[in-house]
């Protein structure tokens, strides 16, 4: 059977100019998918993005590649990751003068 | 039991109740959230954002995965890197018969190695908890291993039987919370206190054995043993209170991590057993 599990990475946490996750070790999943669920925004969250970043040692990042985009009409957003290692964490910006309040989750599969 | 590599480190009591060995998942350790009703916002803010487990392979910058004790995973809390964060994990089970219940662990702490330094006094705390209820009370014997407080070494094992106050949460009157793991009202265990195996560069860990035995006959302390340590327990009384309307049985098992300054704190945990004599 493969293995699967849900991380909740923030729990209605306030995200506004740029902002990163804490790192997560998922060396044992071969799939992932971030999940953001926006609760409350105020603003442009349609201008902003995030990226998933991928690191050797959980301490030095660089981006993985893919893009999250966030959409005005849509609750939530989601970006996949494949071939990343063994940690991860998201990064993004939102607009000047755009908050969102949020939910992570990070989905990840054996 | 003594020819099963897997279990003849651990000693357990008559009955093994669940045994984790994270190579094979998380078993059943999750994310410890507070109370709330009708919004998050109505949770106590201590409780808003204690960190969650992960899997994780023991990497170190210089010299890659180190693994667990006898495999590749170990379940790993990490604070965030702000003073007085806190990582916590929890396990709910409920009990069947009240007897004697142990829980025995082979747990690691470090700090995150971001500068090449001893960093030994820069995880404060990490300990465990069970979170227990029988027909009059709800029983939460609490011990924790406090490293270090404000840059200070201390190395002293504590329990809590101090109460924090108790909130009413939402409007419903159903729903209320105490922030036990809360810094204040921690007692040092009797004897003088234990130095542990930090090792000598922060990317190194060893691991050690914990035992901590409990009486749900009559709610008390029974044994305590870290390493080659056994705890006099005898004075020692857990955190007491009327039992709560929803808790009937309950059987939590929750470990738990603190960071002295502002760096990633890490608990690792190899394996849990817990027995219980019925």
């Amino acid at each position: 059977m493969r293995h699967s599990h849900t991380a909740v990475i923030e729990r209605d946490v306030t995200w506004n100019g740029t902002f990163e996750t804490e790192p997560y070790e998922a060396g044992w999943a071969s799939e992932a998918i971030y999940f953001v669920r926006i609760l409350e925004k105020d603003g442009q969250v349609g201008r902003g993005h995030a990226k998933p970043q991928i690191s050797p040692d959980g301490m030095h990042w660089r981006d993985e590649g893919t893009l999250m985009g966030f959409q005005e009409s849509k609750e939530v957003a989601y970006v996949r990751v494949a071939r990343f290692g063994n940690y991860l964490r998201l990064v993004g910006e939102l607009p000047p003068g755009t908050t969102a309040k949020v939910i992570v989750y990070l989905t990840l599969k054996s | 039991m003594s020819a099963n590599p897997k279990l003849s480190r651990f000693s357990p009591l008559s009955r093994i109740i669940t045994f984790d060995d994270f190579d094979t998942g998380l078993n059943g350790w999750t994310n410890l959230v507070g109370n709330y009703e009708g919004s998050l916002d109505t949770m106590l803010p201590q409780y808003r954002d204690l960190r969650g487990p992960m899997l994780s392979n023991g990497t170190m910058w210089d010299t890659g995965s180190a693994g667990s004790w006898d495999g590749t995973y170990a379940m790993k809390l990490a604070t965030k890197p702000t003073a007085g964060s806190l990582g916590v994990t929890v396990k709910r089970l409920t009990w069947r018969e009240l007897g004697k219940i142990q829980l025995e662990a082979y747990v690691t702490f470090k700090p995150e190695a971001t500068e090449m330094a001893l960093s030994e006094l820069d995880v404060r705390a990490f300990g465990f908890v069970f979170d227990l209820q029988d027909s009059k009370s709800r029983v939460m014997p609490h011990l924790r291993y406090l490293n270090a407080l404000e840059g200070e070494q201390i190395g002293q094992w504590q329990y809590k039987s101090h109460l924090e106050s108790l909130e009413a949460i939402g409007g419903s009157g159903k729903t209320k919370s105490h922030f036990h793991l809360a810094g204040d009202g921690w007692e040092n265990l009797p004897g003088d206190r234990q130095l542990l195996c930090y090792n000598e560069i922060a990317t190194k860990q060893n691991w050690h054995y914990m035992r901590m035995t409990f009486d749900l006959k009559d709610m008390s302390f029974a044994a305590f043993q870290f390493n080659d340590r056994n705890y006099d327990v005898s004075g020692m009384t857990p955190m007491m209170m009327p039992a709560m309307a929803n808790l009937w049985c309950m059987l939590n098992l929750v470990f738990f991590l603190e960071t002295d300054i502002d760096k990633r704190a890490f608990l690792s945990v190899d394996s849990v057993l817990l027995s219980g004599d019925f």
